[in-house]
């Protein structure tokens, strides 16, 4: 007779357990073009992995603008607050429909709005705003490597001199 | 007995509870679909939703801002012509860049970007999402690394703050989402394509007159500087770098007084006294480095 009470109980406390923790889980989404999972939480860490906008990944813990995220993948690592958006659940009405409340972020997120295809259509009927320097612009990249050994010659950021 | 059937059914409820809170989770990773990315259908009922929820310019999102942006600096380089110097415009990529590793943004949707551009003028400016130019004349005006990070510090604090999102005019964004939240296509038909152009246009142009032509309101310009200082001292530069450049800019008599900085931002005198007062304000500041002024020096040989 204990025994069925037992298992009860204790499949009862295991489900409640695993309810919490999903719904103490925050998710976050990419809101960027990509972003990279990094070793430390640092821009010239070591990157693990590069995370593409729309893409989802589960916080671990946060420290000074980072978040420590798992991805679906299972790779634990850190990205910054400022590119990802918060994806906020509903958990009201159990017995009713289900449904989640669209944020203003998740809205923007989703939505269409000025895109390639509205910039195509403005060029069209520009030809004289050239967008040459523009993507040449946009080629410039610093890699990380080189960002650290910048700011560790110049006594910047992490590598300052102690007062 | 009777209590097993208590315990029995008390699992029940947890598993009903259970499951329907994961399919509450399943509905949200449902908008992420099986790759972490969401699906046509569920973006489909978001906009649906965004004629209600979409309003200001906080509700941009970061592909809009970088499309705003990338048009916005292809404008400014349709005025100005580009200082072709790879060397130089790496170095202003590194300086730049540290700034922005310290800033309260240091992420947009496809990064910072620096550029110098081929003029005199003396003028630095920010396009939305990152797009970020100095001029040839502003550089010259420089003495060491700490006044330009400062000063591309100042346009970080533009960018990190959406001054030029917050310079649209608001009936434009409401004309936009109205069209945007009425349909949830992928693609847009030629009459809504056709409309949204010209609300584009018509943004572009309230951020290029504010960013060109007629400066931006006071307020942001104290901010920016506010955020510069803070952005240059996290980096570990000295602010210093900011009130020495404003002061070069004090009673200026040249040919280009009048053009560019001198006619978009408040006067020189006034922004170095709020500065100043900011500085004071600091618990502790960064010295200025030797190590990073002859660096400055020799990157700077190659302006010509």
């Amino acid at each position: 007779m204990k025994k069925p009470l037992f298992l009860g109980l204790s499949l009862q406390a295991f489900g409640t357990l695993i309810l919490v923790t999903i719904l103490l889980a925050k998710v976050f989404i990419v809101r960027i073009q990509t972003t990279h999972l990094r070793k430390e939480p640092k821009f010239y860490a070591q990157t693990l992995t590069v995370l593409k906008a729309g893409e989802s990944v589960e916080q671990i813990s946060a420290q000074n603008g980072w978040i420590q995220v798992k991805t679906p993948k299972g790779l634990v690592g850190w990205i910054h607050t400022s590119s990802v958006a918060e994806r906020k659940f509903s958990l009201t009405g159990l017995a009713q429909p289900l449904k989640y409340e669209a944020s203003a972020s998740e809205v923007a997120l989703a939505a269409k709005g000025f895109n390639e295809q509205v910039e195509k259509s403005y060029r069209a009927s520009h030809p004289g705003v050239s967008f040459a320097w523009v993507d040449k612009m946009l080629k410039i990249k610093i890699p990380s490597s080189q960002m650290k050994i910048f700011l560790q010659k110049g006594k910047l950021g992490e590598f300052r001199r102690a007062k | 007995m009777r209590k097993a059937e208590l315990s029995l059914s008390a699992l029940v409820i947890i598993m009903v509870c259970f499951l329907g809170s994961c399919a509450v989770i399943e509905k949200g990773a449902g908008v992420l679909g099986d790759t972490g990315t969401i699906s046509a259908r569920d973006r489909d009922a978001i906009t649906k939703t965004s004629k209600v929820v979409r309003k200001t310019f906080a509700d941009i999102n970061e592909e809009e801002e970088y499309y705003i942006g990338r048009a916005v600096a292809a404008l400014i380089l349709s005025r100005y012509p580009v200082y072709n110097n790879t060397a130089l415009n790496q170095y202003i990529n590194y300086v730049g860049n540290g700034v922005v590793f310290y800033s309260d943004r240091p992420e947009t949707y496809a990064g910072y970007h620096f550029l110098i551009l081929d003029t005199e003028e003396i003028n630095a400016l920010a396009a939305p999402g990152g797009f970020i130019f100095i001029t040839k004349g502003l550089l010259r005006r420089c003495k060491d690394e700490e006044m330009l990070a400062c000063i591309l510090a100042h346009e970080v604090g533009h960018v990190s703050a959406k001054h030029g999102l917050k310079s649209i005019k608001k009936s434009r964004l409401i004309d936009a989402f109205k069209i945007l939240g009425e349909e949830a296509l992928q693609r847009y038909g030629p009459e809504e394509l056709a409309q949204l152009t010209e609300i584009f246009e018509d943004v572009l142009g309230d951020i290029v007159e504010k960013l060109i032509e007629r400066g931006y309101d006071r307020k942001y310009e104290y901010e920016a500087d506010k955020l510069g200082v803070r952005f240059a001292v996290n980096t570990g530069y000295n602010p210093g770098g900011l009130a020495d450049f404003l002061q070069t800019m004090v009673d200026d008599a040249s040919k280009v007084s009048g053009k560019g900085w001198f006619k978009t931002h408040p006067s020189a005198e006034d922004r170095i006294e709020r500065v100043s007062k900011e500085i004071v304000s600091l618990k502790s500041i960064p010295p200025p480095e030797s190590v990073r002024t002859q660096r400055y020096k020799r990157s700077i040989k190659s302006l010509k």
